[in-house]
């Protein structure tokens, strides 16, 4: 089947996509895929499979391949003599902002692209951890209690020591650090707010039971990953996080018992209903006490988290073929034409 | 890395910087060169003094740091002094290169340590003096875009208030703030550096009483290459306050 990976964008994240891009090309060796490179200017770049290697973009190869210009429907490439367009269902793989606070979700849903990924609702309440909270409260979801803190405030934390501080809307662990001593705040609030004005600032709880969980809604009814176990040290830190994405299936499926294994897919159904259809998501949970707390919600996990699926391929092809389709506006201008009757002209 | 805003002045600078080892007692402060940035300096010195705090601080303007003023050198020093006392950081060790030596220069660490530091003024050579008078002549007839071929390259892409900072820091003469740093201070230099050359670390050398100088193989980014020499070197003037 045909798709385009789009990826890249104006993120933190930027090289996390392309890594994560590099990585899906080896996952969907069945596909027919076509890969959109987004620059930090939002220019978008047709880059041959051929040329999906960390160099092209790294040494900027890229600025010579083919431009894309957006158009109903698809990327159009302008080669010399002739007009192509690259018309397959879009994988948004930008990760953070742009890809996941709504940029390029609203961008294709204007130009009527279909794609694989969050919606702009479902962006919105991910990709900021505060609203996040909002909606997990709004469900009735246990999440961790949760104070805010922006740039131009009084640094007074009234959560008791050790806490966590992450930025409040970067989608990976940059800027993120555990606060033991009350010397260590200033600094790690400053490492935060190099990242966002707010910052979101929870307790930290040490050998937390931490539990992932990947999925999405194929023919109305949801496909789960195995739920992983995630090996951290402390909290997975930038680079463990993302240098380890392109782990086969050694994963190993977290040694729970049914009932908990229930109530996390429930939880996870809860979450993803009605809201996040036409993307893969993952979640990640917090148990203590055997309740279930929700961390965060990934609308797009580096490498779409295929190493949590016994078959990606499927996964993705299902997917494609079960987005949700925004319903189509015509005006048939009758207002306007009975104001014009009734004023007899 | 962090950010934090420094207010100096009529102007607030968002100032980025990242502390390596957050726990040890010495505090190294570690200043980069002109159109540099702190990412370059821990690149040579983040693997080592281990027990050090180190400091890396972008300067205004560089690097992620921003900067909307026309500033000095003294206005540099400034800003890093009112830095360090919003983080409380005692300046026990500052290490800079080049224009960041100047700055170090004037900070009045304890212990001062110079990578191929600016600050001694060299006559302009008669091929740089050529091409100013040239470009006068240009700038006289309405030729203003010619800029582009004589600009220096440490100004070219600077925007118009960078510009005229680096008009404001190129060519001093620190010779009287050299003379007047009494304290402990290790000067290294390379051996083929064409920015800073090494005449100029031998005046410094002379200029800082009982100094210790030290000449390396290459060039104005010597230390890139020797950062193990020098780190040792540091712990020496340190002279055992590091354990």
């Amino acid at each position: 089947m045909k798709l385009a990976v789009l990826f890249g964008g104006a993120s933190f994240e930027h090289e996390i996509s392309i890594v994560s891009a590099i990585t899906i090309k080896s996952k969907l060796e069945s596909f027919d895929l076509d890969f959109i490179f987004c620059d930090t200017d939002h220019k978008f770049y047709y880059i041959k499979d051929t040329k999906m290697k960390a160099d092209t973009f790294s040494k900027k190869e890229y600025k010579k391949m083919p431009v894309l210009l957006l158009q109903e429907g698809g990327f159009l490439k302008q080669a010399l003599l002739k007009k192509e367009v690259v018309s397959a269902t879009v994988l948004n793989l930008i990760h953070g902002a742009d890809g996941e606070d709504g940029v390029i979700a609203s961008m294709l849903d204007f130009y009527k692209i279909p794609f694989i990924g969050p919606r702009t609702p479902a962006c919105v309440f991910s990709f900021n951890k505060l609203y996040t909270k909002y909606f997990s409260q709004g469900l009735g979801i246990k999440s961790m209690p949760f104070e805010v803190l922006h740039k131009t405030d009084i640094r007074d934390v009234s959560t008791p020591l050790p806490f966590i501080i992450k930025p409040a809307s970067l989608g990976s662990s940059i800027g993120v650090s555990i606060v033991k001593q009350q010397e260590e705040l200033d600094y790690a609030l400053d490492v935060a707010f190099e990242f966002d004005s707010c910052v979101i600032i929870e307790p930290f709880v040490k050998d937390i039971k931490e539990y992932n969980l990947a999925g999405c809604m194929i023919d109305d009814k949801i496909q789960y990953s195995i739920i992983e176990e995630p090996h951290k040290n402390e909290f997975l830190d930038f680079d463990k996080k993302y240098m380890d994405f392109s782990r086969s299936s050694t994963v190993l499926k977290a040694e729970i018992d049914s009932p908990l294994e229930v109530k996390i897919k429930d939880t996870f159904a809860k979450i993803y209903t009605h809201m996040f259809e036409g993307a893969l998501i993952r979640c990640d949970f917090f148990v203590m006490g055997g309740e279930i707390y929700l961390n965060e919600i990934n609308p797009i996990p580096g490498s779409m988290a295929n190493y949590l699926f016994d078959d990606f391929s499927m996964v993705i092809s299902g997917l494609a073929h079960s987005l949700p389709v925004k319903k189509q506006i015509t005006c048939k201008y009758e207002y306007i034409h009975s104001l014009s009757s009734a004023k007899g002209k | 890395m962090a950010l934090t805003t420094v207010v100096y002045g009529a102007h607030e600078f968002d100032i980025s910087y990242e502390i390596l080892n957050p726990h040890a007692k010495v505090n190294l402060i570690i200043l980069h060169g002109w159109g540099s940035n702190k990412e370059i300096m821990k690149q040579a010195f983040g693997q080592s003094l281990q027990n050090c705090r180190h400091i890396y601080i972008d300067l205004p303007g560089f690097g992620n740091s921003t900067c909307n003023a026309v500033l000095t050198t003294s206005d540099y020093a400034e800003i890093i002094n009112a830095f360090c006392a919003k983080n409380k950081i005692s300046k026990d060790v500052v290490v800079g290169h080049s224009f960041g030596g100047k700055v170090a220069l004037l900070l009045k660490p304890l212990k001062l340590v110079l990578l191929s530091s600016a600050g001694i003024y060299l006559q302009k050579s008669f091929k740089v003096k050529t091409k100013i008078k040239i470009f006068k002549i240009f700038k006289n007839l309405g030729l203003i875009r010619f800029r582009k071929f004589f600009i220096a390259d440490d100004a070219k892409q600077l925007s118009s208030c960078m510009y005229e900072t680096f008009k404001n820091v190129v060519n001093e003469d620190f010779s009287l703030y050299f003379k007047r740093y009494k304290s402990k201070a290790l000067i290294c230099w390379g051996k083929d550096d064409t920015a800073t050359p090494l005449v100029c670390g031998k005046s410094i050398h002379r200029m800082i009483k009982g100094s210790k100088f030290i000449v390396f193989e290459g060039d104005h980014f010597f230390f890139l290459n020797h950062s193990k020499e020098i780190s040792s070197s540091i712990e020496e003037l340190c002279a055992g306050e590091l354990n």
